[in-house]
């Protein structure tokens, strides 16, 4: 009997080994490329694929590369658990110390404790870190403009928020907010946002309110609904990681608000009945600035060492602007928000950053513009 | 400031949603009253909270049924308990430790099983159908009763079975033969084995109501409370209810109001994360401080209670000291 389980539990645990670690180890398909050089490439995933957002981003973008016989690439999942954080670091060690890989990517605001110290141990070896912001000369790190990507989805909420002809809006101008944390790249966001509201109402009133949490759906859909039955928001805008689908599921209970998703397009990723009632997404291409980066890589600009910032010129960050923003946006609210689009992308609107920002406007933007 | 805050706290749908936060605690609590009831310290919920949650909506997604999801969520939460108590009661492992394993499957086994089972790895939101979510009750003649038929109805069919399970606890420990062994076994195991009590078995039983009833509160998150599974979802609502369990002195009721009181922490802090100049960090802390001020006004009516009886007691004994 002791055997048997002794034996199932190793069964049990080889094939949880095996499964989390079958990332797609990509076969010698380069090559074809016009003499330009093959990377061998490792994505370090401090998370699970699958979350339909910022890590699978990351991977369809190498996919393509790949695909293009640009790189040869492994992804590892290291899994995002408190209980996997003590292996961020050794498996970024291990791929350095091998030193089979040219580029090594990592990503997320958890990573760049773990890799400056990697980073200093193997000046030789190249980095790359997206989202968030190492301090070495052989990282490049890239960061998202999601100020502006933010000020695209106010000035839409804020167009939409008195389109009275519309389903389930009032006709108060006040908007909602859910926050992941109140930490300066969510914030980053929401400062973009209050002041593409601002720019097309100027009485625009944005409930802000924080999860704490980017896993907790169900505090998330409470403080939607408190921002719904309380205080007369009829769009939400959920920028908390997992826990934006608790605003998704509070405007879908209530009857009377719409959802906006961030990061990926979120009407391809929820359930029907949700997705019936997201508007759009504000996007942040993870993959898309990859590509980009190689082909900076290629024309010889490596930018290591540098802090790049990516816009909706690199197409770093967009809107989604296709399903229901189609279907259900009057055409004068869609004609607003291309008109910012070509306005942010020219550069004759200036969005503000919450980011590095010391004297808190983001805050006092945020309170003075409080239902 | 305060007008803000009383005009959102002065309404119905604010009670409503102290209730709709309380029940997956007070489910997570009333399995810890069980299994410590009978001297075993669950602190697995939050893992089986996880892993039931997550067993919920894949069952009912398989059978387009919620009553079969929440039936599957109930038996593998029994059978999660169950293995807690092999391994604490058969297998001689330190049953924290145990409770902390299961803590850690629920964290990333589930992952891998969602992914074994569905090719996803974050959330199960796009499998959702309205038939796999545990419907809302409106009570005749009570919905009709302004503001009160607002609060009490309209609820989640298992916020019900929440607070009845509170009366049926009490019942099962005090009233039943089952109860009075289970009790019996927590006091003094030895003593209960000594006139024919099978402690063991005894153990098992409760472990097993304790994992059914984590089992619920573990459907009750992802089949209504969000429409769907996602990792981490319960957030630590398995550990606020072992905290439920101990603020009501492991009796059915206390813990009940305890939670109710984590509940109203927690509908106070989303209400107030929407005010004025309210630091989202200091709202956070919100249900924690409650919580401390409630052990210790707890704490300060149990010393004036002893001080009381030690003084009647000393007023009955002094007169006797000084015949001698």
């Amino acid at each position: 009997m002791k055997k048997l389980i002794a034996l199932m539990l190793a069964l049990v645990l080889s094939v949880a080994a095996f499964g989390c670690n079958n990332a797609p180890a990509d076969d010698e398909k380069g090559g074809e490329g016009d003499g330009a050089k093959v990377y061998n490439v490792v994505n370090l995933v401090n998370g699970n694929l699958g979350d339909k957002s910022f890590f699978d981003s990351a991977e369809s973008g190498l996919k393509e590369l790949a695909d293009a016989g640009r790189i040869t690439y492994k992804t590892i999942e290291m899994g995002g658990t408190d209980a996997d954080q003590p292996t961020w670091k050794t498996t970024l060690d291990d791929v350095s110390s091998s030193g089979e890989y040219d580029l090594v990517i990592c990503g997320t605001y958890q990573m760049p404790e773990y890799l400056n110290e990697i980073a200093a141990k193997y000046p030789n070896q190249k980095y790359l870190i997206y989202d968030s912001e190492a301090s070495q000369p052989n990282v490049v790190n890239i960061n998202y403009k999601q100020n502006d990507m933010g000020y695209l989805v106010g000035v839409f909420a804020a167009a939409m928020t008195t389109e009275t002809s519309v389903a389930n809006i009032n006709e108060q101008a006040v908007v909602g907010f859910v926050g992941g944390v109140d930490s300066p790249v969510i914030n980053d966001f929401l400062y973009g946002f209050i002041q593409g509201a601002q720019a097309t109402n100027a009485d625009i009133k944005v409930d802000t309110r924080y999860v704490n949490s980017y896993t907790d759906t169900a505090t998330a859909k409470e403080l939607a609904l408190s921002m719904i039955n309380d205080k007369g928001c009829d769009i939400v805008w959920g920028v908390a990681g997992l826990s934006g689908n608790g605003a998704a599921e509070a405007a879908l209970e209530s009857g009377k608000a719409w959802f906006i998703g961030v990061d990926s397009d979120q009407e391809l990723t929820l359930d029907a009945e949700t997705a019936a009632i997201t508007l759009t997404s504000g996007l942040k291409n993870i993959g898309q600035s990859l590509v980009w980066f190689f082909d900076e890589w290629d024309a010889g600009n490596g930018h290591f060492g540098e802090n790049i910032l990516l816009g909706i010129n690199e197409g770093g960050v967009g809107i989604v602007t296709d399903k229901n923003f189609a279907k259900v946006a009057p055409q004068g609210v869609q004609d607003k928000v291309n008109e910012a689009i070509k306005a942010v992308s020219e550069g004759t609107i200036q969005v503000g950053t919450a980011i590095g920002d010391e004297t808190g406007a983001a805050e006092a933007l945020r309170e003075s513009v409080r239902p | 400031m305060w007008e803000q805050l009383f005009e959102m706290i002065f309404k119905p749908d604010f009670l409503f949603s102290v209730i709709r936060i309380t029940s997956p605690i007070l489910f997570a609590a009333l399995a810890a009253v069980v299994a410590e009831k009978a001297g075993v310290t669950n602190i697995g919920l939050e893992g089986i909270m996880s892993i039931t949650a997550l067993f919920g909506t894949l069952i009912s997604y398989w059978t387009q049924s919620w009553a079969v999801g929440v039936l599957g969520a109930l038996i593998v939460g029994i059978a999660l308990a169950l293995l807690l108590g092999f391994f604490a009661l058969k297998l001689k492992t330190d049953i924290i430790l145990g409770g902390i394993a299961l803590n850690m499957i629920g964290g990333g086994g589930t992952i891998f099983l969602l992914y074994l089972f569905t090719g996803l790895r974050g959330n199960t939101g796009e499998l959702t159908t309205p038939e796999m979510l545990i419907p809302q009750v409106n009570i005749p003649l009570l919905k009709d009763i302004p503001v009160v038929g607002e609060i009490l109805s309209g609820h989640s069919l298992l916020t019900y079975i929440a607070f009845f399970m509170v009366f049926l606890t009490w019942l099962m420990l005090y009233k039943t033969s089952l109860g009075l062994n289970i009790r019996a076994v927590g006091e003094n195991q030895n003593a209960a084995d000594s006139v024919g009590v099978s402690v063991v078995r005894i153990k098992y039983i409760a472990l097993g109501i304790s994992g059914a009833l984590a089992g619920l509160g573990g459907a009750y998150m992802s089949m209504y409370y969000s429409r769907s599974w996602n990792s981490g979802m319960i957030a630590g609502r398995g550990f606020i209810a072992l905290a439920a369990q101990a603020m009501g002195q492991g009796e059915p009721t206390g813990s009940m109001w305890s939670s109710l009181l984590f509940g109203l922490a927690n509908a106070l802090k989303n209400k107030m994360e929407g005010m004025q100049g309210m630091s989202s960090y200091l709202v956070a802390s919100i249900p924690y401080v409650v919580t401390v001020l409630g052990l210790v006004i707890y704490a300060v009516a149990t010393i004036r209670r002893v001080k009381k009886t030690r003084r009647a007691q000393n007023a009955m004994t002094a007169p006797a000291g000084e015949e001698k």
